[in-house]
């Protein structure tokens, strides 16, 4: 009887999602929105390759997945941003506008069973937007390039994830206030504070950096750069489901005002404690083929028989590009090997420009076993034997530039991409919108 | 079968249910009547637990009806809405019948008085009032509920719909279903319904048969018109 049930409650959510013009137009520019950043990137890549015959600019810089698909899938996190929202927005607001939810809320099933089906239905949309990218990826392959399939994967993850969280937002959104237009002022006004909150926490360090790295666009960063973090999938997982359980206190209209806050109090707690949780967990995977995320292996190995905490304390401001190649090259990898690591971000100003000696600006203290040492430099191998020295180890032997990763060099146009981005998607997503309709 | 007691509902500082008190029986057809204003769809969304109620309880076969079993038992029609605008009304009534697994006869029986074939390929958002009506006739016909309320059923209908709609919620209290309709138009009400339930400004005035109704007002012979303007 249930599973009955569901499985009409998809079928209405599904036929729902195909008359839903939002859906459609999401289809439309997506796949415009592909195509361009397709087309830019390849032709992009083609130039740091060496079109015309000459020799690649810096060949170990070029790898597919910074080269051509990330930019390419650059266009779901416009989509997930400002277009998907209302898809999601339009699954409540239609049927709150229309009476039909006073139907739905007296059908088979609990609330949280319908919302199931919205969700469900959903992320078979979010997946439906993606065959664009898709076939973006199918081109890059037949015109030789290079797919490393376990970076690819995790960037699809992200945007997978991405588009649940933008799901659950737009979900609680169109619960919370009256109409279509309210919930995507909410929901926009949630984008452009998760902004601001990335560009405040910028250096900063402690809990305001901790929690700018669960915005939708640092964690998915963070699965752009080929680095699986448990803890970004299983915050943004609860956060999403937090959306569609705050849509559900919200939409059961029979119980009072102050009832639903009290469970609204409730939800809240307890996602933030399963969210706080979820932070905690450390495990992370580098999955990207030139093993950006880590150092080498004989580095890791050495560095992790430090076993007394780590302190690092910077005076960089968040403006200083050395403050930037210093998270990008060393503390991103250093958080994933030692467990005690602990980094205070000290320098007092966002540009550094009036910052004086007297302030040590420019400087990172190194303090492990009451020993602490000044260094200047954010190159890896300085800065790796700087904490070798403070842990009284000696440095591993390194592996030879040889070994390192190559790149993939690709001199290749973006054939038939025009023509199927811009006119066979476009018509194919008429034609079946049309079909669909009759 | 339905008792309704002390039921009591405030917007902000506005009552619009004062205590208001009446039972259901099965087979019956009972209507809520009263000028516009009177409460009655709010009594109606509070017993389908769309709407808190500020007092009041509600049992079913003698047995308190808790807002989360209110959907076993009653099933809610309310006037003026257009759900799934865009579906094609045959979809939305099938729908209903797999969602509920009643059988095709079910659909066949209603749909002639319905006259849904008419219908049956439009789109629910382009149905005229009287058309609309009848289809969520049909969605609440197609629910198992032993409760149906009813918002104005009547409402767009014209005069050769209105007595086949009649004849049919007749046919349907036959069967035990107990259907609580609300109307505005007396002369129908009289003319469909068991009992009456008189509200008035968040009041219930009355309950009765028309003529319980009739010696409560002391007009023998009187119209439900006549009694209401006499009883408020």
């Amino acid at each position: 009887m249930r599973s009955r049930s569901f499985l009409q409650l998809l079928a209405k959510e599904f036929r729902e999602l195909l008359a839903s013009r939002a859906f459609w137009l999401m289809l439309l520019f997506v796949g415009l929105l592909v195509g361009h950043g397709f087309i830019t990137a390849v032709g992009l890549y083609a130039e740091m390759s060496g079109t015309g015959g000459g020799p690649a600019a810096l060949p170990q810089g070029l790898n597919s997945l910074d080269g051509v698909i990330v930019p390419t899938w650059g266009a779901y996190d416009l989509a997930a941003t400002l277009l998907f929202p209302f898809v999601a927005i339009r699954t409540i607001s239609s049927e709150k506008e229309s009476g039909a939810l006073k139907l739905l809320l007296q059908l088979p099933g609990t609330l949280i069973t319908k919302l199931t089906a919205k969700g469900v239905v959903l992320l078979l949309a979010w997946l439906i937007a993606w065959i664009p990218g898709a076939v973006a990826i199918v081109l890059w392959r037949s015109y030789g390039g290079h797919v490393y399939a376990p970076e690819t994967l995790n960037l699809l993850l992200g945007h997978g994830l991405r588009g649940l969280l933008s799901g659950g937002l737009g979900i609680a959104a169109a619960a919370l206030t009256d109409g279509a237009a309210s919930a995507a002022i909410v929901t926009l006004a949630f984008t452009v504070g998760t902004w601001a909150l990335d560009f405040v926490a910028a250096g900063r360090g402690g809990l305001v950096q901790q929690l700018a790295s669960y915005t939708p666009t640092a964690a998915l960063r963070s699965f752009e750069q080929g680095l699986l973090r448990l803890n970004a999938v299983a915050v943004i997982a609860l956060l999403s489901c937090a959306g569609f359980g705050l849509a559900a206190v919200w939409l059961n209209t029979g119980r009072t005002i102050r009832s639903r806050l009290l469970r609204t109090l409730l939800l809240l707690v307890v996602a933030a404690g399963l969210v706080w949780a979820g932070a905690s967990l450390r495990k992370t995977w580098d999955v990207s083929e030139n093993r950006r995320n880590s150092f080498s292996l004989q580095d890791e190995a050495t560095l992790r028989r430090i076993d007394q905490p780590l302190k690092i304390t910077i005076f960089l401001s968040p403006e200083d590009p050395r403050l930037t190649d210093f998270e990008q090259n060393v503390l991103r990898r250093l958080r994933r090997v030692l467990g005690k690591l602990e980094v205070e971000y000290a320098a007092s100003s966002r540009t550094g420009l009036f910052e004086t000696g007297d302030d040590h600006y420019g400087e990172i203290w190194y303090e492990l076993g009451g020993q602490r040492v000044v260094e200047r430099s954010t190159i890896e191998e300085v800065v790796l034997d700087q904490i070798y020295q403070l842990a009284k180890l000696d440095p591993p032997q390194r592996p030879n530039a040889d070994e390192s990763f190559g790149g993939f060099p690709l001199a290749a146009q973006p054939k038939h991409a025009a023509t199927i981005f811009y006119i066979v998607w476009p018509l194919v997503v008429i034609v079946t919108w049309w079909v669909s309709r009759r | 079968m339905l008792s309704v007691e002390g039921l009591s509902k405030i917007f902000g500082s506005r009552r619009v249910l004062s205590d208001v008190s009446f039972t259901v029986r099965p087979g019956e057809v009972l209507g809520l009547i009263g000028p516009n204003g009177a409460g009655k769809t709010t009594v109606l969304e509070c017993l389908a637990g769309l709407l808190p109620s500020n007092a009041g309880s509600l049992s079913y076969r003698g047995e308190s009806l808790a807002l989360t079993r209110r959907k076993q038992a009653l099933f809610y029609v309310p006037d003026g809405i257009l759900p799934w605008a865009e579906q094609p009304v045959k979809w939305v009534l099938r729908f209903f019948e797999k969602l509920y697994a009643r059988g095709a006869d079910k659909l066949s029986q209603i749909a002639g008085p319905l006259r849904l074939e008419e219908i049956g390929r439009s789109r629910v958002g382009t149905l005229s009032k009287g058309e609309r009506k009848r289809m969520l006739l049909a969605l609440s016909l197609l629910t198992p509920h032993p409760v149906l309320l009813l918002d104005e059923p009547f409402d767009g209908l014209d005069l050769r719909q209105t007595r086949d709609v009649m004849t049919l919620l007749r046919s349907e209290s036959v069967t035990g279903r107990a259907l609580v309709v609300s109307i505005h138009q007396l002369n129908d009400a009289a003319k469909v319904c068991d009992r009456l339930v008189l509200l008035n400004n968040g009041e219930r005035v009355a309950e009765g048969t028309l003529g319980e109704l009739q010696q409560q007002a002391n007009l023998i012979d009187g119209g439900l018109e006549e009694i209401f303007l006499a009883l408020t």
